[in-house]
């Protein structure tokens, strides 16, 4: 792995924490330019502790999934460093880049998570396939571990038209921890769900990062979402609102309405989310 | 509505690339057509009326006259004070001054030494006015380097002419010939054939109706005016032009038929990404009529552009091919291009025609699309739905029916019934095609799927939607079959017909003659470059009663080795003498049942065998039968075998010098076989070369197909690409994925192609050479797969770099 580091000046911002899973400093990212631009990300400091899963939090717009990707090294940032595992992965090449996220990163998405023409076993060992990994008893013993805690084993050999949405977002969450990834990014992950399977698959993610002791960072705008989390960090207008550790749902609530009142004078539902 | 047409047609014409492109080249290959054909014709046309010119009356039919009415024309016409001359053609061996063979069969044509009825234009040098002077055409001055001065030998034998070179024609299109003789010296040649006769009626000019009425009762051909005859001939010239051109409009129909599979395709694909769009209109209020006229008037005017396109490129193409055939061939070959409107006006009609009738099916679907459909969440492209078994059934059953008027067609040599065997069964392969094709690519991809998962993506993603893939691939297995099976039949009628020149020309090149040959010509010739191995043939010379002194040669085993055919046709039996087609006096004397031949120490009484072989006029008898006729037998032929690929030309002109310095003839027998297997290459060319269209607009058609695929898949390259592939590595696995489609219809179609040859085989050749081996041209096959295979790899060059392009973040957003 080519461990170049970034060409970028650093930013006046305190240095990451040194047991940080990832750190971004001064990380904006404009879309567009002139008058139209927009800021999704304005000059973000952030420390994401290690073993543990943190939900990040926003209405809608706030500039949470544009987080994720600058994170995940998904897409470029305007300005600003992002650091995960020790690597600076800002100003890495494509390819580097790529491999970067193969072999330290692991993926959820809303919908479109799986590749419909392969079957949920080939879907989860994808990633190690593309790394050229070889299937060794090692992989074989976490993915029947991985498998049995996500409650899957019967499901392994179904193409994703097979398997209900629950499902589906389960094989993902298998697919993203099989590999033991230094940290897993889930978008949405329940976006698609309705609530008693939201709260299964959920339950299941958490469990995962638990018992197999990874780290995740999950994006949502949903407060039940939130509540399964162990820490909450709250966006808005592409800027880190609070950084909340093991807070209760109250706390949680009031942040998020705080942050709504803070992005704009229009009232805001409060409990349900943004929804 | 309007809007909406034109909205989608401004959005989506990008995606209609392929069909544009599949329309446009055939309605292109159409009119480039018409051009080359019209120069042609121009450029014939007018050279049909000069060489009749100056005359009143020409007698003679198109096919030629017989020598008798041509002595008897002359004589009538001069008789009542007319002037004659006689245009005529003989096929001789062309020798030069030195003894260099320049050609060992070419064809002689005739000037005039009267001014009046010389046709020919001298450009340097001067006409000829005596008849042992000749005249040299341009281009055959050049490439035989012959000069004025030059003494030219014509013939060979006994009968052979000597002229004098006295000047250089410019080239002609009509009645050309590399070299022009007078008629009265080319008539002494026992090969030469009186044409016509043209009669200028000179005094008696006012009378030319009694002269037509005097000639047509002494001779028994027609005697026409001239415009007459011109206006026959100048047809006669046109339908062959014309026969080509509709020749050609065949592998136009091919190409047609590629793009409607194409345009059916990419419509289908189309329509399929447009649902939503289609079912939120119709969710508005678009009635289904409305709905359906819009996306017809949408393929209509596809339709109409991709003609037009078409006809713009083919105009301009045909000038430029015209051009260029013009620089090589020769301006007096090509004249200029004059269109026709007819051509144009069907080109276009074609066109679209072709697009409206490859749209009307994916058209169609555009009816059942529900406008429920708009209200369902957007899912990715499922595998396609598992291939039904009616459609299985349907394949069975049209390949079934095929295979009957195939049978029979082949049972009974009757090659329409034949052909619609083979149409019909095709019919059935691609109604299987989703069974077939992504059986064959998994085939071909499990050798790929251990070289890693891009290729493994890429065989999944191939297969994953049965219909598209075999619609995909249709269009490409056309023009391969078509290609292997033009291949596969040229190949085994070459192997018969070389079996056959085998046995007719065993001996590559004879040096021969009356007297003996000596060590020093055998030396000479073994040593020459291109002879792969020279023998001396024992023989002698004796008499053979009317047919007179004959050379008689007695192969012994030695011999064998240097002909083509390891000596078959040489068995001869003690009481036996091979008469060759090519024996002395074969025509004039006939020859008897048994010969008796006279030699220097007896005299023998054989049966006579007569064999289409030739050694050179040489007859062949046993060395037992030899040894009676002589008992000191001498060299007395030296046959030469030449090296695979070399050159006949070459060979025969230093052979030639060889063969005159030891008092030798050289016959060339390679030269003929060399001639034959031009031909063969030109016909394989042109047939692969006009084939080569529709495989360009089916190629054309697997890049769209790949680039529409790409826009479909956005999300799933995004997510692979989050998972860790490579920027190259997408990029690769599409290239895969090109490569296995364009494979798998390589194979598909070459396996389909070489068992419609072997039909075409039994029907076609089998009719002239029973039983005739097939032959498979493995290199050439594999040639043409390769060539599909690495084509596929570059028709998907631009959607798989489109795709690299894209961020992972970006195709993750996008819808
Ligand atoms: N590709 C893009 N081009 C322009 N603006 C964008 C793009 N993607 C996101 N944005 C804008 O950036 C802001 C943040 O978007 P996003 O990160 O998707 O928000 P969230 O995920 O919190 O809903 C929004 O105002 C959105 O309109
Ligand atoms: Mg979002």
């Amino acid at each position: 792995m080519n461990q170049t580091t970034s060409a970028r000046p650093s930013p006046p911002s305190p240095s990451p924490a040194p047991e940080a899973a990832a750190a971004a400093r001064g990380l904006s990212r404009t879309y567009g330019s002139g008058p139209t631009a927009v800021h999704a990300l304005h000059e973000v400091d952030l420390d994401l502790p290690r073993g543990r899963f943190t939900a990040v939090m926003g209405r809608s717009g706030s500039g949470k999934s544009t987080l994720m990707h600058c994170l995940a090294g998904l897409d470029q940032p305007s300005a600003g460093t992002v650091t995960i595992a020790g690597t600076t992965i800002t100003g890495l090449g494509d390819d580097d880049l790529t491999r970067f996220r193969r072999d330290h990163l692991g993926f959820v998405f809303q919908a479109f998570n799986l590749l419909p023409m392969l079957t949920a076993r080939q879907n989860v060992l994808l990633p190690l396939e593309l790394g050229g990994r070889r299937i060794d008893r090692e992989v074989r013993a976490r993915l029947d571990h991985v498998v049995e805690v996500l409650d899957l084993v019967d499901r392994l050999d179904h193409r994703p038209g097979e398997l209900s949405g629950g499902q589906q977002q389960r094989v993902a969450i298998a697919r993203a921890l099989v590999s033991e990834p230094d940290l897993v990014f889930a978008d949405e992950p329940t976006g698609n769900l309705d609530s008693e399977t939201s709260a299964e698959v959920l339950g299941l993610l958490r469990r995962g990062v638990h018992e197999l002791g990874q780290t995740v960072v999950m994006v949502t705008h949903e407060l039940e979402a939130a509540a399964h989390a162990d820490d909450v960090v709250v966006l808005a207008d592409g800027r880190v609102r609070e950084h909340l550790t093991s807070p209760d749902a109250e706390t949680v609530t009031q942040a998020l309405l705080g942050s709504a009142l803070d992005g704009s004078a229009l009232g805001v539902p409060v409990g349900g989310g943004t929804r | 509505m309007r809007t909406v047409l034109l909205a989608s047609l401004r959005v989506h014409t990008r995606r209609y690339v392929a069909a544009l492109l599949a329309v446009g080249l055939a309605v292109a290959f159409v009119v480039a057509t018409d051009a080359l054909s019209s120069a042609a014709r121009s450029g014939l046309n007018a050279g049909v009326g000069a060489p009749y010119a100056s005359a009143d009356l020409v007698v003679g039919e198109s096919y030629g006259m017989s020598v008798e009415d041509e002595e008897r024309a002359g004589e009538v016409a001069r008789g009542a004070g007319g002037s004659t001359a006689t245009i005529g053609r003989a096929w001789e061996q062309l020798t030069s001054e030195d003894g260099r063979q320049l050609d060992a069969e070419t064809s002689i044509g005739t000037v005039s030494t009267d001014q009046e009825f010389r046709w020919q234009e001298v450009v340097s040098g001067r006409a000829p006015t005596r008849d042992d002077e000749a005249l040299v055409d341009e281009r055959a001055a050049t490439s035989r380097s012959i000069k004025v001065g030059d003494t030219l030998t014509i013939g060979s034998g006994s009968d052979v002419l000597e002229v004098t070179v006295v000047g250089v024609a410019a080239p002609a299109s009509y009645l050309s010939a590399p070299v022009y003789v007078p008629w009265e010296a080319l008539r002494e040649l026992p090969g030469a054939q009186p044409d016509v006769v043209l009669v200028d009626a000179g005094a008696s000019g006012a009378d030319v109706e009694a002269l037509t009425a005097d000639l047509s009762s002494a001779v028994g051909t027609s005697v026409r005016p001239t415009a007459e005859f011109v206006d026959e001939r100048r047809t006669q010239v046109n339908d062959g032009i014309d026969v080509v051109s509709y020749l050609v409009l065949v592998f136009a129909a091919v190409a047609a038929f590629v793009a409607v599979l194409v345009v059916a395709n990419t419509f289908t694909i189309l329509f399929a990404q447009r649902s939503r769009d289609l079912a939120l209109l119709r969710a508005v209020g678009a009635r289904r009529r409305q709905l359906l006229r819009a996306v017809r008037l949408e393929a209509l005017l596809i339709g109409v552009l991709a003609s037009t396109v078409g006809l713009v490129v083919g105009g301009l193409g045909g000038l430029g091919i015209t051009a260029a055939v013009r620089a090589v061939a020769g301006p007096e070959r090509i004249g200029a291009v004059s269109w026709s409107p007819g051509w144009w006006v069907a080109a276009f009609v074609g066109g679209v025609l072709v697009t409206v009738v490859a749209s009307w099916w994916p058209t169609r679907s555009v009816v059942r699309i529900s406008p429920l459909a708009a209200l369902r969440p957007e899912e990715p492209t499922h595998a396609g739905s598992a291939v039904g078994r009616r459609r299985i059934a349907l394949g069975v059953a049209v390949a079934a029916l095929g295979a009957v008027p195939l049978g029979i067609g082949i049972a009974t040599m009757h090659l329409w019934l034949a052909m619609l065997g083979c149409f019909a069964t095709f019919v059935g392969v691609l109604v299987l095609g989703p069974v077939l094709v992504p059986a064959v690519i998994r085939l071909i991809g499990r050798g790929l799927g251990r070289s890693g998962a891009p290729a493994r993506l890429a065989v999944d993603n191939a297969v994953r939607n049965p219909r598209r893939t075999a619609a995909t691939t249709a269009s490409l297995l056309v023009g391969v079959t078509l290609t292997a099976t033009v291949l596969t039949v040229m190949a085994t009628g070459r192997g018969a017909m070389e079996a056959d020149m085998d046995q007719e020309h065993p001996v590559d090149l004879v040096l021969s003659s009356t007297t003996a040959a000596s060590d020093t010509v055998l030396e000479k010739v073994a040593g020459t470059q291109g002879v792969e191995q020279a023998v001396g043939v024992p023989g002698t010379t004796a008499s053979a009663g009317d047919l007179g002194e004959v050379a008689v040669l007695a192969p012994d085993d030695a011999t064998s080795a240097a002909t083509r055919d390891g000596g078959a046709a040489l068995t001869v039996g003690a009481d036996e003498v091979l008469v060759p087609s090519d024996a002395k006096g074969l025509g004039d004397v006939g020859i008897p049942e048994r010969l008796t031949l006279k030699g220097p120490a007896g005299v023998v009484e054989l049966t006579t065998r007569l064999v289409p072989s030739r050694f050179g006029g040489a007859f062949v008898v046993a060395p037992a039968t030899l040894e009676r006729l002589t008992p000191e037998p001498e060299m007395q032929a030296v046959w030469a075998r030449a090296e695979s690929g070399a050159d006949a030309d070459d060979l025969g002109g230093s052979l030639g010098l060889i063969a005159r310095e030891g008092g030798l003839e050289l016959t060339n027998q390679l030269d003929r076989r060399a001639w034959v297997d031009v031909q063969l290459d030109v016909l394989v060319g042109a047939v692969v070369g006009l084939l080569g269209i529709a495989v360009l607009i089916a190629l054309a058609g697997i890049g769209n197909t790949l680039g529409l695929s790409v826009l479909e898949r956005g999300r799933e390259n995004a997510l692979v690409r989050a998972l860790g592939l490579t920027r190259g590595q997408l990029r690769r696995s599409l290239g895969v994925e090109g490569l296995l489609l364009a494979a798998a219809a390589g194979l598909l179609g070459t396996a389909l192609g070489i068992g419609y040859a072997w039909a075409g085989v039994r029907t076609v050749i089998d009719v002239a050479v029973p039983d005739a081996t097939m032959v498979v041209p493995y290199g050439q096959l594999a040639l043409v797969v390769l060539v599909a295979a690495v084509a596929g790899l570059v028709a998907c060059i631009v959607p798989a770099r489109r795709a690299g392009r894209i961020a992972p973040a970006e195709g993750l957003v996008a819808d």
